[in-house]
């Protein structure tokens, strides 16, 4: 279509627009100054705080099981920050006044995790802060690394060549030459996730049984809340919903005990986002053993120290969580660090968690830079393992912002490795990092191989809530190769879909397949799935004009559906079966008296849906969804469900519901 | 027409004061709060001239400009690099505009009519501005999408590359929100 005329859109270049008024301007430039200001002050205080606060942490160890619920006082402590100047970081990380202040969180303040957590690197170098993103790794990084490495690479052994020296003002001269080129992405591009299709509705006639894995990864909600809080929605294959829904803790009455460990709780419930059908929320808490009879735990921490985790998100960041998660440790633990890529080898011998001195001067001595060279990063990180193992938990800890690098090239040869030592003993979790590299896909791959969990840290908060909060469930599985089929009654149920799970399908054989593997379950993890079902009669799907009609169900009663679940004890290999019936006794009327929880991981699932553009459930509004959460808040001592609320509302402004 | 252009180039392509800018903002972002106040000095008149075009009259153009200049002050830190500051610059502008217009829904009314007055600089000729008014109230009338890319191609001079930038999508969406755009106006051009 070639329009002969001008294009009128022309007649917008030539528009005048007014000059500003000088009064407006003054009083704008202003506000914008102290605005600056008080952010600068803001910022300065963690600075100051956090290094001697991170010693102090250890003189609290006896208090060291006692969770502290709240990791995002940091968050929004900000403004409050400013008052609480001299008590600054031990305060809220030691004491009971976390929770009331969460709440208190102003909502429109999007990124002050970033703001107020960085903020030692911040101080002395230049440019990593606002590094570029990977994406532009061929021109920017040489000369940015040299800023952080710097410091910290006076004190590294002789063992490690130490990188040119560069003064710290080459990275500010890079800053401002023009080969910093910042321009180029539009998205955060280069995380590569695995590709999936949506769970379909199936037809409980054909199609009874549902299987799949259990599993507890949270790292897709981690990802999906940093990229809504910077501005950008996040590509339809990063959205998976079981995550999402995974991510919050919720209520579920505890397991009797270890040898019970977890109890199946089911609900059945009105859909929000369609009137025709119902939800099934299967829910499951897993059960919590008391302190003393957590058995010892051996870990070796795989450290990635490429160049591009020289960013305040990356090793520095993985270098404070580390010091959290130690205070979670026991005299019987023992931990080692092997680093790969960058400095290769033993940073530290298998030691025992009682020497925090030790182990915190050898994660200072941390640093990344210099190529990825010479790594046989895991298979010296598996040796220690093997060295130190205990009858406990024998894991390797792989943090990385995406470089595999580790020594093995070919990734099926490395999931194999870390296959084979899964079966003696060892197993693998993944800790991801920063953005722009990351690589979901693989790290999925070795967590599920691993028998381990991948989680993603995008800030303090995370590592404080996947370490400090979650670090049972983390380090201390209770239940091995969890799967749960579910059997539909056709006469009551004509068709079905779960929601998520889609990377965790099995088939229905594997179920009672030992050999197949599946996902693993920690102390005091909750895990909960969610069936959309219809009701026989209300069906979608037409029936089948010459198909037989199809076995008449047996009588089963009023049976909805059968629920089971195979999970082996740790170390054994032979599995147990918990079964329980879904009967009408659980079913609702409607979802506000199902509980909270149930109301809540709806809102979670509805939003993934609508997130990921899904097919099912798009219909529902981003204020439905947003009320929905908001109601089904409760205590929310984390404040994650608050925050969840609030990342609802950033959706909806990056994707407007039509109107 | 001068005005605007000089306006526009110093937006648009890489530069010596582009580099400049670029250094200011590295020095802000380590508290430097003169270059912070030099910096938002250089921005005013540009956010406020976008804030006018999105909005079209001058007392919300001055809101917004002033919203964006806090915002700036507060999030400066947060700038991470990953696109160049003119357009990280522009997309808070254009969201604080969504945002401004989104909370003053029910005075749209009021904002239509004080288009009709607003003042503008140099008045085209008259019947220029006939046409001219008729579209840009059009072009503002669009779904948010489609305003946006019209405005940042046409208005604000951008190459599709950059409009995608800021706006956050890829190049070949704003080439089609402005084909869109095309499509609802079709009546009116």
């Amino acid at each position: 279509m070639t329009d002969h005329r001008p294009d009128p859109f022309d007649q917008l270049r030539n528009a005048p627009a007014p000059r500003p008024r000088d009064a407006a301007k003054a009083a704008a430039l202003a506000a914008a100054r102290a605005a600056f200001e008080a952010e600068t002050e803001k910022s300065k205080i963690p600075a100051k705080g956090n290094p001697a606060a991170r010693r102090l942490m250890s003189i609290f160890a006896s208090f060291k099981r006692i969770s502290i619920m709240d990791m995002r006082v940091p968050i929004g402590t900000a403004a409050i920050a400013l008052l609480v100047l001299p008590l600054g970081w031990q305060l809220y990380s030691s004491t009971a006044l976390s929770p009331t202040q969460s709440v208190s969180r102003p909502a429109p303040a999007p990124q002050p995790v970033e703001e107020a957590e960085p903020a030692p690197v911040d101080t002395r170098s230049e440019a990593p802060a606002v590094a570029p993103p990977v994406t532009t790794m061929p021109v920017a990084p040489e000369p940015m690394l040299e800023s952080e490495a710097a410091p910290s690479m006076m004190r590294i052994p002789s063992a490690v060549p130490p990188p040119p020296a560069a003064p710290i003002t080459l990275a500010q001269d890079s800053a401002m030459s023009p080969a910093y080129i910042g321009t180029s992405a539009t998205e955060p591009s280069g995380d590569e996730f695995t590709s999936f299709d949506e769970q379909r509705l199936k037809i409980a006639a054909e199609e009874p049984v549902s299987t799949f894995s259990l599993d507890v990864d949270t790292a897709s909600y981690s990802y999906v809340r940093r990229q809504l809080e910077d501005g950008f929605v996040p590509e339809p294959d990063a959205v998976r919903i079981e995550e999402l829904i995974n991510y919050f803790p919720y209520d579920y009455p505890a397991a009797p005990s270890a040898d019970m460990p977890f109890k199946p709780t089911v609900k059945v419930f009105p859909t929000p986002w369609n009137d025709k059908t119902e939800i099934m929320a299967i829910g499951i808490r897993g059960y919590a053993p008391p302190a003393e009879a957590i058995p010892p735990s051996n870990l070796v921490f795989l450290i990635d120290t490429s160049g591009s985790m020289d960013e305040p998100d990356k090793l520095p960041l993985l270098k404070r969580s580390f010091a959290l998660l130690l205070d979670q440790l026991s005299d019987k633990d023992t931990v080692s660090i092997v680093t790969y890529a960058g400095s290769a080898g033993v940073a530290l011998e298998p030691t025992s968690a009682s020497d925090k001195a030790k182990i915190l001067s050898a994660l200072d001595e941390l640093g990344a830079g210099g190529s990825t060279a010479g790594a046989e990063g895991i298979e010296l990180a598996y040796r220690l393992a093997e060295q130190g193992k205990v009858d406990g938990t024998n894991r390797v800890i792989l943090a990385t912002d995406g470089d595999f690098n580790v020594g093995i090239d070919d990734p099926k040869a490395l999931e194999q490795f870390i296959t084979k030592k899964r079966q003696s003993g060892i197993s693998l979790s993944v800790l991801g990092f920063g953005r722009g590299n990351l690589d979901d896909a693989t790290m999925q791959a070795l967590a599920q191989n691993g028998n381990g969990n991948a989680s993603y840290l995008s800030n303090f908060a995370e590592a404080k809530k996947v370490l400090v909060e979650e670090v049972g469930g983390t380090l201390h599985t209770i239940a091995q190769d969890v799967k749960v089929q579910v059997e539909f009654n056709p006469a009551l149920v004509s068709e079905y879909r779960l929601i998520g799970y889609e990377t965790r399908h099995l088939n229905r054989e594997d179920f009672n397949n030992d050999a197949v593997d599946a996902g693993d379950i920690g102390a005091g993890h909750t895990v909960t799935a969610l069936y959309e079902i219809t009701p026989a009669g209300e069906g979608q799907v037409d029936p089948l004009r010459y198909g037989s009609e199809t076995t008449q169900p047996a009588a089963s009663g009023d049976e909805l559906a059968f629920l089971k679940i195979r999970y082996k004890l740790p170390g054994e290999s032979v599995s147990q079966l918990i079964e329980q019936p879904v009967t009408p006794s659980v079913a609702y009327d409607d979802i506000a008296v199902a509980g909270i929880d149930a109301q809540f991981a709806t809102a979670v699932a509805a939003f993934g849906q609508k997130l990921r553009g899904s097919a099912y459930g798009s219909d529902m509004t981003w204020a439905e969804i947003e009320a929905l959460a908001r109601s089904a808040r409760g205590m929310d001592e984390g404040g994650y469900r608050a925050e969840f609320v609030r990342l609802v509302r950033d959706a909806a402004m990056l994707e407007p519901d039509a109107e | 027409m001068q005005a605007s252009l000089v306006g526009l180039t110093a937006a648009s392509i890489p530069d010596p004061t582009h580099a400049y800018s670029e250094a200011l903002v590295r020095r802000a972002q380590n508290g430097d709060a003169e270059a912070f106040a030099e910096l938002i000095e250089d921005q005013y008149d540009r956010i406020f001239r976008t804030a006018w075009r999105w909005c079209g009259n001058a007392p919300d153009a001055e809101d917004i400009a002033q919203d964006v200049c806090v915002r700036l002050g507060a999030a400066l830190k947060s700038f991470d690099g990953r696109s160049a500051f003119s357009s990280w610059v522009y997309r808070i502008t254009i969201n604080m505009v969504r945002d401004f217009q989104r909370a003053g829904r029910r005075r749209g009314a009021h904002v239509d009519a004080y288009a009709e007055i607003a003042p503008t600089e140099e008045a085209p000729s008259q019947e220029d501005a006939a046409t001219s008014s008729q579209l840009w109230d059009a072009v503002r009338r669009l779904p948010e999408k489609q305003r946006d890319a019209v405005l940042l191609v046409y208005a604000e001079d951008l190459s599709h590359a950059r409009a995608a930038e800021i706006m956050g999508i890829k190049e070949a969406t704003v080439s089609f929100h402005v084909h869109e755009a095309r499509k609802t106006l079709r009546g009116l051009l």
